[in-house]
């Protein structure tokens, strides 16, 4: 008795300290932890989209430098890319060439990426305009949002957005290749629905 | 079908024993039920989840646990798929408990064997997501210890399922290996458990621990074509978490590493390292310094595995990152400090490097390093001595058992070039790498200094019988080493070091391979020394050094090879200096808190202080020697392209020479200086001599600078030449000056040879005179 339709694999990414974590806790438990510690490694987290029946599997990668080729190894296999930064924080900013550059290394060339500003809730503090991020991300072909993890702000609708992009692009596969069932995670899986009356 | 239901009917505390055998009984009567009742469980089981009825869960899972365990593996194929959609399950949930639950569970997956392929199952999940619990941040400390403990199982179990097995997802696949490998170092990295020594009992759920179990499984199961891909993450993961400085952690790992990898792949390691070593050029000299010591303890642990089939190549690297070490001298101190560490450790690698060589290797090494030694030129002196320092370390380690393979051609003449280098220092390395290779029974130490002990037994030397192979290299490239030694004396840059290193060489070559064929070789030796000072415009405090060197060498000689008339006659000489000439002995000689003023103005030596030709002559006939050799100075220029250039019109030359002094029939000290002793009697002795001995010798000789020229490389030839020309010229001029006056009385004499007979080699070999 699956739950779900579609199985995508999202993961996200950016420099430490950007919001990454909080991103997913509000998500997926629709939580704000104040003093959320620093990420180790990478740390996983699930939800189920109500839409089309999709299931989202998030891994959060920690941002900082020496975790970077465990965190590397993610990418690998993602659906989905979130590149966040602060918009708080020129330096957060300026390091997304670098993080593009990543991208491109180890990332599958078919993956949807996102570039998410995160903060927008700290107004006074503001760094980067929203016109600037925008104008950067349509350079390198990618989604724009910003969002406020602790106001709820945008969460959703970018998690939601994702799925249904995913979604689309997965139907469009289903119509073009012929897929057998297989087994778990990583790309795209259609899972079977099996009936749950037993016969013996 | 009603058994399942029943099942979970009485599951309120736990799973009911009588139903579950049942239960177990049925699926092995009718296996192909299994997957059927695997789907069942498995639906539940999600249901059970998504209401956080965790009991339930649990009775399921260990209804899950027994089927497996129970059912033949041939069976099972199908059922398993349901099992690991069930374990993903239960991973994905948050909950602790359950995570680790379902880590245990897949743990029993992974024991058992299957036989059937599985090419469609995949792992990615398991490994993503067991590498994250490796990673757990949780609060409670206990949580994250069980938590990255369970993770770390979960990935030995993948391991283990996969890594032997040619039928499963390739676990080696950088994608798996770039998350398994930094977990593993990640969790091993524990201060707290770096300190526990090896012996005492651990705590055995440690994740520290755990991981490094695994580890070494992960390690000890890698094959020749895997093997690199395990590393690299490794060497990733020290880059990137700044492992390399200290390195305890570095070290710890390597030696685990090379402690677990099968031994016949353990220079892959190596290479490894070397090629990490080639990235990091331009980094900071304190993580070179550190991946060498790195290096240097894994060489270690490897004995004899360690270097695959390249082994100049290792030997290359080494010496590069020497040489770029050498060249990049900083001007902030501190850094210079952590260079010469680096570079230190680098010669201390070779050196470990060297010992896990067979022997005739370490001399290919030698004679590499030699190869790689960069032309003279006073700015890369500092470069230089590394060299030679790691070649002397090269050649602490060499067991020499005969001498000829210890010094081939192609490795002596190198070496023995080096030590004619104008630095002083350099040239006692030299000495030190020589008295090394020579030293058999490690007298080197004892003969430090130069010293005249009335009985040698004070000494405490250890003297076995010479060898017949020895003496015939002696035969053979001794007049190579007589000559250099000679050449090394007479350099004005010598300090009291390098005359006493000299010395000891001088004293294990007659120890070593002094045989009795040698004997009047050695002996005719010293009293060229003798010359030398004598004839040289070396100052006052040399000169009093090699005299006093010859008479401790003399004195040392004799009594090595037993002869008690010659001793007594050095006794004699010994005494008469004593008495007359204090400065030539080596009390005062080598005493270095002399002045110059103490000593004396003139250089004139009464005759009776010096070693003379005829009394030694006398005395070896005494002994029962033949002592025509000792009238002959050994010392000429070893092949060398200036002599074969020369040889046509040196012949003449030379052989002119020899009629000039005789003509002039002069005293005994004009006489040593130049060749043959071209009297009567000696002519007369010609004569009755049988010749074809010596006719041998001068062909055995032929061939050897034919093979000199024919094996030689070119450089050398030309470096050799260039060096010596200058003095090649002036010696020239002199002797033309000398044939210009009495041409005509030397014709004359000519004739006068040409009637007593002289055999014609005697003037084909011109390069005997020369000097």
């Amino acid at each position: 008795m699956e739950d779900y339709k579609y199985l995508f694999k999202v993961v996200l990414i950016g420099e430490a300290g950007v919001g990454k974590t909080c991103l997913v806790r509000r998500f997926t438990q629709g939580l704000f932890p104040p003093g959320q510690g620093a990420t180790i490694g990478v740390d996983f987290m699930i939800k189920t989209v109500e839409i089309n029946g999709e299931k989202i599997k998030i891994w959060d990668t920690a941002g900082q430098e020496r975790f970077r080729s465990i965190t590397q190894s993610y990418y690998h296999s993602a659906n989905a890319l979130i590149l966040v930064y602060d918009v708080c924080s020129q330096l957060s900013f300026d390091s997304l060439p670098h993080w593009i550059h990543e991208i491109e290394k180890y990332a599958n060339t078919k993956v949807l990426s996102y570039l998410v500003g995160n903060k927008i809730d700290q107004i006074n503090r503001r760094e980067i305009p929203e016109h600037i991020g925008k104008q950067f991300a349509k350079r390198y072909e990618m989604n724009f949002m910003e969002t406020s993890a602790k106001e709820a702000e945008n969460v959703d609708t970018l998690f939601l957005d994702i799925a249904m992009e995913l979604t689309k692009l997965a139907r469009q596969q289903e119509l073009d290749t012929d897929k057998s069932p297989t087994f778990s995670a990583g790309t795209t899986t259609v899972v079977s629905n099996c009936s749950s009356c037993f016969r013996f | 079908m009603s058994l399942l239901i029943c099942l979970y009917n009485f599951v309120q505390d736990g799973l009911v024993k009588n139903n579950m055998d049942k239960l177990t009984f049925y699926a092995m009567t009718f296996p192909e039920k299994l997957d059927r009742i695997g789907m069942y469980l498995e639906q539940k089981l999600s249901r059970d989840i998504h209401r956080h009825r965790i009991g339930f869960v649990f009775v399921a899972m260990d209804a899950l646990d027994q089927l497996l365990m129970a059912c033949h593996s041939h069976s099972l194929n199908l059922f398993v798929e349901s099992f690991l959609k069930m374990v993903q399950k239960l991973l994905e949930s948050n909950e602790t408990e359950l995570q680790i639950l379902a880590t245990q569970s897949f743990v029993k997956f992974a024991n058992i064997e299957e036989d059937t392929p599985s090419y469609h199952r995949r792992y990615d999940f398991f490994v993503s997501k067991f590498s994250a619990m490796c990673h757990s941040g949780s609060n409670d400390e206990e949580t994250q210890a069980k938590i990255r403990g369970a993770g770390l199982r979960g990935l030995q179990g993948v391991v283990r399922k996969t890594v032997s097995d040619d039928l499963q997802v390739n676990i080696w696949d950088p994608i798996h290996m770039d998350k398994i490998v930094p977990s593993l170092l990640y969790n091993m990295h524990d201060p707290k458990f770096m300190s526990v020594d090896l012996e005492s009992p651990k705590d055995e759920d440690h994740p520290a621990y755990i991981a490094e179990m695994v580890f070494r499984d992960l390690v000890c199961r890698a094959s020749y074509g895997n093997i690199k891909s395990g590393l690299k993450p490794v060497l990733i993961h020290m880059d990137n978490h700044k492992l390399w400085v200290p390195n305890d952690f570095a070290v710890k790992c390597f030696k685990i590493i090379m402690y677990s990898v099968q031994q016949q792949y353990g220079y892959l390691v190596i290479q490894m390292l070397m090629s990490h070593l080639d990235k990091h050029v331009k980094s900071d000299p304190a993580i070179k310094a550190s991946i060498i010591e790195v290096l240097y303890e894994s060489v270690l642990i490897s004995a004899g595995g360690s270097i695959g089939p390249s082994v100049l190549d290792v030997f290359n690297t080494l010496l590069r990152h020497l040489r770029i070490s050498v060249d990049s001298k900083s001007e902030d101190l501190q850094k210079r400090n952590m260079e010469k560490k680096f570079e230190e450790a680098i010669i201390n690698t070779i050196g470990e490097f060297a010992k896990n060589l067979p022997d005739y290797q370490k001399i290919e090494i030698m004679m590499f390093i030699l190869a790689k030694f960069p032309q003279f030129g006073s700015d890369e002196f500092g470069f230089q001595l590394k060299f030679l320092t790691a070649s002397t370390q090269v050649a602490t380690k060499y067991r020499t058992v005969t001498m000829t393979n210890a010094f081939p051609t192609e490795f002596l003449q190198p070496l023995l070039r080096v030590s004619m280098h104008d630095d002083p220092a350099l040239r006692i390395t030299v000495q030190e790498i020589l008295h090394t290779l020579i030293d058999r029974h490690e007298n080197s130490q004892k003969l430090r200094k130069v010293s005249m002990p009335k009985d040698i037994a004070q000494l405490d030397l250890l003297v076995e019988k010479v060898p017949r192979q020895d003496s015939l290299f002696m035969k053979k490239s001794g007049i190579q080493f007589y000559w250099h030694i000679l050449e090394n004396l007479n350099m004005e840059s010598n300090r009291v070091d390098n005359f006493e290193a000299l010395y000891c060489t001088l004293c294990l070559i007659s120890i070593e391979m002094g045989g009795e064929d040698i004997a009047v070789e050695l002996l005719r030796l010293a009293l060229d020394i003798q010359n030398l000072a004598i004839e040289s415009n070396l100052p006052m405090t040399h000169k009093c050094c090699i005299h006093a060197l010859v008479a401790a060498y003399l004195n040392l000689v004799s009594q090595v090879m037993a002869l008690p008339p010659l001793t007594q006659y050095v006794r004699d000489v010994v005494d008469q200096r004593q008495k007359s000439t204090p400065y030539l002995l080596p009390d005062f000689a080598y005493n270095r808190s002399n002045r110059p003023t103490s000593y004396p103005q003139s250089e004139n030596i009464a005759e009776n202080c010096l070693f003379s030709e005829t009394m030694m002559q006398e005395f070896l006939t005494e002994c029962g020697y033949d002592t025509s050799r000792l009238s002959t100075p050994l010392a000429h220029k070893p092949h060398s392209t200036m002599d074969m250039a020369l040889s046509g019109s040196a012949s003449d030359l030379g052989s002119i020479n020899i009629e000039v002094e005789s003509v002039e029939s002069s005293p005994l000290v004009a006489r040593k200086q130049y060749g043959e002793e071209i009297t009567v009697e000696s002519l007369k002795k010609m004569l009755a001599e049988d010749s074809s001995l010596k006719k041998e010798e001068e062909s055995r000789r032929r061939m050897e600078i034919f093979e000199t020229f024919k094996t030689a490389p070119f450089e050398e030839i030309v470096a050799r030449s260039e060096a010596k020309s200058n003095h090649f010229h002036n010696k020239l001029n002199e002797i033309l000056d000398k044939v210009s006056q009495p041409s005509e009385g030397s014709d004359n004499h000519r004739k006068s040879v040409d009637e007593n007979s002289i055999p014609v080699f005697e003037m084909q070999f011109p390069q005997l005179y020369v000097y």
